[in-house]
């Protein structure tokens, strides 16, 4: 059993429900959500084992071409897509709050973002194989997520609000789609340097070539840059409502503004100014790390309005 | 019924003979139906720039092979050239494990060619066309037909290039999405810049400029593959718009050096250029290759990518043995069922006769009510004998070819079937 319903702690999480004496029934919002709990319970064990499966199959499909990886593994990625989705909905409805109020909630949001981003750019670009370097992503942090998530049932108002959801929602697929660029700028540099170098191994027959990962990796640039333009968007309606204290000044704000007019420069240059090649991947690695850094920096050292609890 | 293979390969014979027994469709058409008046019941013959094969079923003992091996010498009238020792010939398992082994692209020059099977099939289609391919023939290059699949979809058989031109053409395709939007540059108009020219071709290059110091052997090329000739003085001046190379010129000294692909460089603001260099000596500064986005290749960068892909080709060969195996079975399995037939039917005939005979000799002896019951009894006696042998001769599935075959014979001899049929023939 994982820890995440085990002990009480000040956000009241819920009581694990397989041991009597862990029952706490005063704390349970309804009798009829013990249902919505067990499916939650089961879904947390099964979605990571079911991210591993996803992975494993396109790891089969990229490094051993097996015909039936080739032929299974969308239809596999969106029925997990799916499966996460039911999950998010029931706990967003069994403990009514979106689940992005703790780094555990947040984490599965990640790993739910990144599968929804990558699949789209799959679905755009028509090239399946590189999943594989995505998907690990999404995997690890929803085994993170599943291994420490706490069911709370008490968090403050401000967090119950829909905009906060939304505004919490488009950052991290926003986010997650950044990654994803890098991921593949980071696939573009590795197949750069293989048939630069004359090495022809698995990166040279199985990716696919220059162009299309750098296509790819912009797409996902595009995808991060509008969400996180609607990310800003719903923050600045929900934020000065939500907190007195709110300025326009807070590091975490200044920080999001820098990395929105980063990415969108970029987008600019790359259309107008016809950026391409080698350089302009390096710049979508940097970034992230960049964005990564800033955003690290601002939690730890500044961040006062968007520290929830 | 029997089935005969013979032919002329790169394995029989070089090419100044394969060239001189190689068959046009309308040669095909022409020869077929003789085969067939000479009593060979079904027929198929094809040709490929590497090969010419004539496979015929027979139902005589003897194969007639000297008579087929001049009949393909003679229709091609290669007497003074080519000689019964240059053909090839194979019987029955072997002419289908034969046939198996062409369509898989074990047997090809280049192994895990991808045209042999496209080749063979317009052979099998033309001898449907002209009425010389039956049931067997049918079966035989259906199954060839599948293993040609089954190799190429379940092996690495037919994967990566195998020629320096290809090679080339398929590095292009991993830097490069599309290669419509892409144009090309060929510098010579040597044999291997050629064919680089025609694979680009063959794969939609959007564009290609050919230049070279002799005008009217770039005007020849250009003319053969669609191209446009650029003056090899002016050539330089249009690099900025090339993103594909292929350089191939005898010259002293370099025709491209890094600095002109540096200057090419700064205006494609870091769009990929690829540069083949298949000059000998060497075209282009090979310092070129330090460049951003850059991508040169020389011969020997190319060789070995072709040598690794020829390497990986053969591994692939066990398992395509064992396809063939596995599809050598099934065909005999069918084959066996297909002799049973005819002996089940025959055995069955007589029976009937037999229980026929005996029935219209007696049935005066029995009351006109149960003449119809003695029908029935002896139609159900007859049928429970026979239930048994037929069952075990259409399920022979554990059995090898060679004891399913004397099992056949042995029913056949008991019974006097084949007796029965010569005097059958003779009434």
């Amino acid at each position: 059993m994982f820890p995440s319903n085990g002990s009480k702690n000040a956000q009241n999480p819920l009581p694990c429900l397989w041991h009597n004496n862990c029952l706490n029934f005063e704390k349970l919002i309804a009798a009829q959500h013990v249902e919505h709990i067990i499916i939650i319970d089961i879904l947390n064990i099964a979605l990571p084992l079911l991210y591993f499966l996803l992975v494993w199959v396109y790891g089969k499909a990229f490094f051993a071409d097996f015909p039936w990886a080739k032929e299974l593994k969308s239809k596999i990625l969106f029925g997990i897509i799916l499966i996460h989705f039911v999950y998010l909905l029931d706990r967003t409805f069994v403990f009514n709050h979106p689940p992005a109020t703790t780094i555990f909630e947040i984490l599965t949001l990640l790993a739910f973002s990144v599968a929804v981003s990558y699949a789209f750019i799959e679905r755009l670009s028509r090239a399946k194989e590189t999943g594989y370097f995505i998907l690990n992503i999404a995997f690890f942090f929803q085994i993170a997520s599943s291994l420490f998530i706490k069911d709370l049932l008490e968090v403050p108002d401000v967090l119950r609000n829909p905009l906060f959801g939304l505004h919490v929602t488009s950052a991290l697929l926003g986010y997650a789609a950044i990654t994803i660029s890098a991921v593949y700028g980071f696939l573009y540099l590795m197949l750069y340097h293989e048939i630069r170098a004359s090495k022809f191994g698995v990166i040279y027959k199985k990716l696919p070539n220059l162009e299309t990962l750098e296509r790819m990796s912009f797409i996902a640039i595009t995808m991060a840059f509008g969400l996180l333009s609607l990310a800003i968007l719903f923050g600045f309606i929900w934020l000065p409502k939500a907190f007195d204290d709110f300025s326009y000044l807070d590091p975490k704000l200044v920080g999001t503004l820098l990395i929105w007019a980063m990415y969108g420069t970029g987008i600019i240059a790359k259309k107008r100014g016809g950026w391409t090649g080698r350089k302009v991947m390096l710049l979508s690695v940097f970034g992230f790390v960049f964005t990564i850094f800033s955003m690290t920096v601002v939690n730890m050292l500044f961040s006062k309005f968007h520290n929830f609890h | 019924m029997n089935l005969l293979c013979i032919g002329i390969s790169h394995h029989t014979a070089p090419l100044e003979l394969r060239e001189r027994l190689w068959f046009s469709d309308d040669e095909i058409r022409a020869a077929m139906p003789k085969l067939k008046e000479a009593g060979f019941h079904e027929c198929v013959l094809f040709s490929t720039c590497n090969r010419t094969e004539l496979y015929v079923v027979t139902a005589e003992a003897d194969f007639r092979v000297d008579f087929l091996k001049k009949f393909l010498i003679e229709q091609k009238s290669a007497q003074s050239h080519v000689n019964e020792e240059n053909l090839f010939s194979y019987f029955a398992s072997g002419a289908a494990e034969h046939l198996f082994r062409v369509a898989s692209g074990i047997d090809s020059m280049i192994v895990g060619d991808v045209q042999i099977l496209s080749q063979v099939k317009s052979g099998f289609n033309l001898a449907l066309a002209t009425g010389t391919a039956g049931f067997f023939m049918n079966k035989l290059f259906q199954s060839a037909l599948h293993i040609g699949k089954r190799s190429r979809r379940e092996t690495h058989i037919s994967e990566g290039a195998v020629s320096v031109s290809y090679a080339a053409v398929e590095l292009a395709q991993r830097i490069f999405d599309d290669l419509g939007s892409k144009k090309a540059l060929v510098i010579g108009a040597g044999d291997t810049a050629q064919l680089t020219a025609k694979h680009l071709l063959g794969k939609g290059i959007g564009k290609l400029f050919i230049t070279n110091r002799t005008q009217e052997r770039a005007e020849l090329l250009a003319k053969m593959s669609g191209g446009t000739v650029i003056p090899f003085e002016h050539f330089t001046e249009r690099l900025a718009e090339i993103d594909i190379i292929i350089a191939s010129v005898n010259a002293d000294k370099y025709i491209l050096e890094k600095t002109d692909i540096e200057r090419m460089n700064k205006g494609r603001h870091g769009s990929a250029l690829f540069l083949i260099d298949i000059g000998m000596p060497r075209n282009i500064d090979p310092e070129a290759k330090e460049l951003d986005n850059v991508f040169l290749y020389d011969l020997d960068s190319l060789n070995g990518l072709v040598h690794e892909n020829v390497e990986k080709r053969e591994a692939e060969i066990p398992r395509i043995r064992e396809i063939i195996g596995e599809e050598l079975a099934i065909l005999f399995q069918w084959h066996s069922a297909l002799q049973a037939s005819p002996t089940i039917a025959a055995l069955t005939q007589l029976l009937e006769q037999i229980r026929k005979e005996e029935v219209e000799k007696n049935i005066h002896r029995f009351a006109p009510q149960d003449q119809e019951l003695i029908e029935l009894v002896t139609r159900r006696i007859v049928n429970k004998i026979l239930h048994t042998p037929i069952v075990n001769l259409k399920n022979g599935h554990d059995e090898s070819h060679n004891d399913r075959l004397t099992k056949i014979n042995i029913i056949r001899k008991l019974f006097g079937l084949d007796a029965r049929k010569e005097r059958s023939h003779a009434g």
